[in-house]
This record gives structure tokens, C-alpha cells and sequence, in this order.
């Protein structure tokens, strides 16, 4: 994407969800994660962490609130949790990461187009082109961008650890935003794959780290332009649709839900509420 | 009927424009070289190696001994025994392979060092350009060395590789524009 392609496309990239987005959508990668199978294990924000070279910043950074977890799981309890014993207190895991947003407020902030959309329907964070002015960060509602306060690879990864480093993405230095980015150079990898063999990318030919890494399987990603992939039927199933600030949901039985979907930022992650052993 | 009228005018248009001017879908895909130049620094080898003598006077084709190009992101260097394979027999006498059989007893590779050398933040693919421009093309595989010039220059000319073409983002994205290449910046930066 060249200077005069971004001047000349820039509306494009700054279309809405209620106009249908991106211009071209190539494919539509999404998740469906099932918060009724998640058990808080963590092992997803620990693959994510060796799979996209997460700095690990200390305990001291990351009281102030400097992790770089790119996955986070949050714990929620009962509001009544204080009155109740242990299984009834009712902690709930919500595992946290870039909703790649079909109309992502992060973007049109960008003085310098460091995070845009791509054909992908992915918020692209290109590293090269950040400039440190944290405009994105403040403007998303789910706070799942990182900033590199330090050189934390100078600390992070001592030797013989700087080994496990993965040579397919960059390990980023200070004054630089980073962000989940649906583990890009797997999708990257498949693409090229498929490209060689002169088919289209197969479901479940490959996946993100944390789904990989889920025990449960709670996390499922895959491309919504596929018609029979596994997360097009789940979407489908739960009657989740994209471009909308509300789902049109009379079935109580359906818990499929977006995130924050009513600020208009067309989430590409459906979660699946949980449902309490006490209520059934 | 009226869809079959333009059908057959299209198709007639199109046979026009492939005898007029030889364009067809095929060689409209043709690749176009980028252009620019490098004066690359001169990088010392452990043994000199002669492109020149292998690729030019004895017709090697690159991916004989740059084997992954054509199936992996890097080309590869080759190992010492794709050497010895040859020069055990082959010109045995001369001091630089002398120097290389001394490598080759020890057990030793020599230390070849990389001449073409991309940043750490770009994903580059040696397998989509091969395939981009010699396999999709028929173009023929004994003359890939033309299509390794596009970046890499005329190594029939040279002896050890010297960085001839400026690999920096405007040379690469001029080249993705002029033969279609992916223009989002995802697909390379990384």
C-alpha cells in the first residue's frame, strides 16, 4: 500500500460497518469462543505469548499496568459474590483480545496509518510505520492494545531464552503499539500454502496459537467467507450477524454475543455466554 | 440472444487484439523487471566463491545448488557435501577448492556470509516469485537465472554475489505494482 493508494483509498479504509465495511473482503477471519467450556487455564494468553514473542515485562510493570498480554483472561465474579461460598460465588473467565473490528474506532485515529483494515478484515498494526502516539489505545473500548513503554527485548528474553524467539514476526522496540493480530503470520503461511498448491485455504488447515493451545477447545477460529466452516456454522447457529449494532435475538436458548456490538465496531469475535450449573 | 451477440463480438474484439498486437491474458501477465540499482558493498567470503565459472561456462542452474527456492521462503545455501559431490573429481588442483576439501575433511562448513540480506520485520517468499514468474509463466526453468537477476542481478557476471539492486521497500512495492503483486502491508511487513 503505497503513500498515493492510502490518500486515494482513504475513504475506503474509513468506511463504516452500516455501509458494509471494507471495500473487498478476500476472506473474514473470526472466532467463536465458547466461555461455557473456558476453565481460565491461561494456557491461550501462554501460547500467545510464545507464538507473537510477548515481552514479559515483571511483576513491578505489570502492576502499573504495563503487560503486554496480547490475551488476557479476564475473571468476573457475581456482584453478590461476597455473601456466597466458593461454587456459587460464580467466577466467570472472559478471555480478551483484539476484536479485529469491522469498523474498528482504532483506525481513523491513526495520524499515520499505522493501523488500518486489511482485505482480511483484520486491524493491521504495521510496526514499521508507528509512531508511539497511543491515539489508538485510547480509543479502543477494549483496551487490548499493548504499548512498548522499554526496549523490553533487552531484558525479556536473556540468553539461552532468545532462542524461543519466532522469526516470523518482529520483536518490537520501544514507542511502538502492538496488538493481537489473529496470529497473521500463520494466516499468512496457509495463504502462501494454498497459493502454492493453487487451491483455497482449507477450515482447520491451521489455526490461531490460544486455539491451538486450548484444552478445551472453546476457541474456534476460521474465515466467515467460507460457507462451511466451522465458525460460519457457529455464527449461523447462534444467529449472530455482522453489521449491526443489536443481534435480533428472541430465542433465549441462543447465547451467542458481541462485545460492545452497540458502538458500532462490528466485533469479529462471537462469545458464547456460559451457562451456571446452579441454573440449570 | 442478445448476450450471445456480445459474446461473439468480445470474443472477435479479443482475437483482433491477440493477432493485431500479441496481447492475450498470458503475456499480459508477463513480468515486467524492476528497475534501479545498488552499489553494494563488497562482502568477503571464506572462499571466493566463482559465480561466473558455475553459472555461465558450465550452464548450473541456480536452483541446482539454491535448492529451497522454488519450495521454501529462502533459497539455501548449499551444503559442502552438494560441493564435494562435484569437486571431489572436478578441479582439484586449484587453491580454492583445495581450500574447500580442507573444510570438507575437518568437517567444517565454511562460514558463508549473507549477501542479500532483508530486514528482520519483512516476510519475503522465494517460493510465490518462482512460482509467480517461472512456473505460472512456463516460463523455462533452464533460464531462471534471468528471473533471479530481477533481484539479485546478473551473477553470470559476477564471481562472489555482490548486492546489485537496492531491496528497500519502494524497489519492492514498484515491482508489486507493475506485475500485480499484493499491495497490502500485511503481506510483507510482518
Amino acid at each position: 500500500m503505497s503513500l498515493s493508494n492510502i490518500l486515494n483509498n482513504w475513504s475506503h479504509y474509513r468506511r463504516g460497518a452500516e455501509e458494509g465495511g471494507h471495500h473487498t473482503y478476500e476472506h473474514r477471519w473470526a472466532m467463536a469462543i465458547n466461555l461455557d467450556m473456558c476453565i481460565g487455564c491461561n494456557a491461550c494468553s501462554t501460547a500467545c505469548y510464545s507464538e507473537n514473542n510477548l515481552a514479559v515485562v515483571g511483576r513491578e510493570k505489570f502492576d502499573k499496568g504495563q503487560a503486554m498480554h496480547w490475551l488476557r483472561l479476564e475473571r468476573y465474579w457475581d456482584e453478590d459474590s461476597a455473601e456466597k461460598e466458593f461454587p456459587d460465588s460464580g467466577a466467570k473467565f472472559l478471555p480478551m483480545m483484539c476484536q479485529q473490528c469491522g469498523s474498528a474506532t482504532c483506525e481513523p485515529v491513526c495520524p499515520v496509518a499505522a493501523t488500518y483494515h486489511t482485505p482480511d478484515g483484520l486491524n493491521a498494526q504495521v510496526y514499521n510505520r508507528c509512531i508511539g502516539s497511543r491515539y489508538c489505545s485510547n480509543n479502543c473500548p477494549f483496551r487490548v492494545r499493548y504499548f512498548n513503554f522499554y526496549s523490553y527485548y533487552e531484558t525479556s528474553w536473556p540468553e539461552p531464552l532468545n532462542l524461543q524467539l519466532n522469526p516470523d514476526i518482529t520483536v518490537r522496540d520501544k514507542g511502538v503499539m502492538e496488538k493481537c493480530t489473529f496470529c497473521v503470520q500463520r494466516i499468512r503461511t496457509a495463504q502462501d500454502t494454498a497459493k502454492m498448491a493453487d487451491r483455497n485455504i482449507i477450515d482447520g488447515e491451521f489455526t490461531t496459537a490460544c486455539a491451538q493451545a486450548c484444552p478445551t477447545s472453546a476457541i474456534v477460529f476460521g474465515d466467515t467467507m467460507d460457507a462451511d466452516s466451522q465458525v460460519t456454522r457457529l455464527w449461523k447457529k447462534h444467529q449472530v450477524v455482522r453489521h449491526t449494532t443489536k443481534q435480533d435475538k428472541r430465542n433465549p436458548e441462543l447465547r451467542g454475543y458481541r462485545i460492545f456490538e452497540e458502538l458500532n465496531v462490528d466485533p469479529s469475535i462471537m462469545y458464547l455466554e456460559r451457562v451456571r450449573d446452579t441454573e440449570v | 440472444m442478445k448476450a450471445l451477440k456480445y459474446l461473439l463480438a468480445s470474443s472477435l474484439i479479443s482475437v483482433f487484439l491477440v493477432v493485431s498486437f500479441g496481447l492475450n491474458s498470458v503475456s499480459a501477465k508477463e513480468a515486467i523487471p524492476p528497475g534501479g540499482s545498488h552499489d553494494g558493498v563488497d562482502v568477503p567470503q571464506p572462499i571466493e566463491f566463482p559465480h561466473n565459472i558455475h553459472v555461465e561456462d558450465n550452464g548450473i542452474n541456480c536452483m541446482y545448488c539454491h535448492t529451497y527456492a522454488r519450495r521454501s521462503k529462502v533459497a539455501g545455501i548449499p551444503p559442502t557435501s552438494k560441493c564435494m559431490g562435484c569437486h571431489k573429481i572436478i578441479a582439484t588442483d586449484k587453491p580454492r577448492i583445495q581450500k574447500l576439501t580442507e573444510y570438507w575433511t575437518k568437517g567444517e562448513s565454511p562460514r558463508w556470509k549473507k549477501v542479500h540480506d532483508l530486514p528482520d520485520f519483512v516476510h519475503f517468499t522465494h517460493e510465490r516469485h518462482i512460482k509467480r514468474f517461472v512456473f505460472d509463466q512456463d516460463y523455462p526453468v533452464e533460464d531462471v537465472k534471468e528471473i533471479c537477476a530481477f533481484c539479485h542481478g546478473q551473477l553470470k557476471e559476477m564471481t562472489v554475489a555482490n548486492k546489485v539492486k537496492p531491496l528497500n521497500m519502494g524497489w519492492c512495492v514498484s515491482c508489486h505494482e507493475a506485475n500485480g503483486g499484493p499491495g497490502d502491508c500485511w503481506k510483507c511487513h510482518k
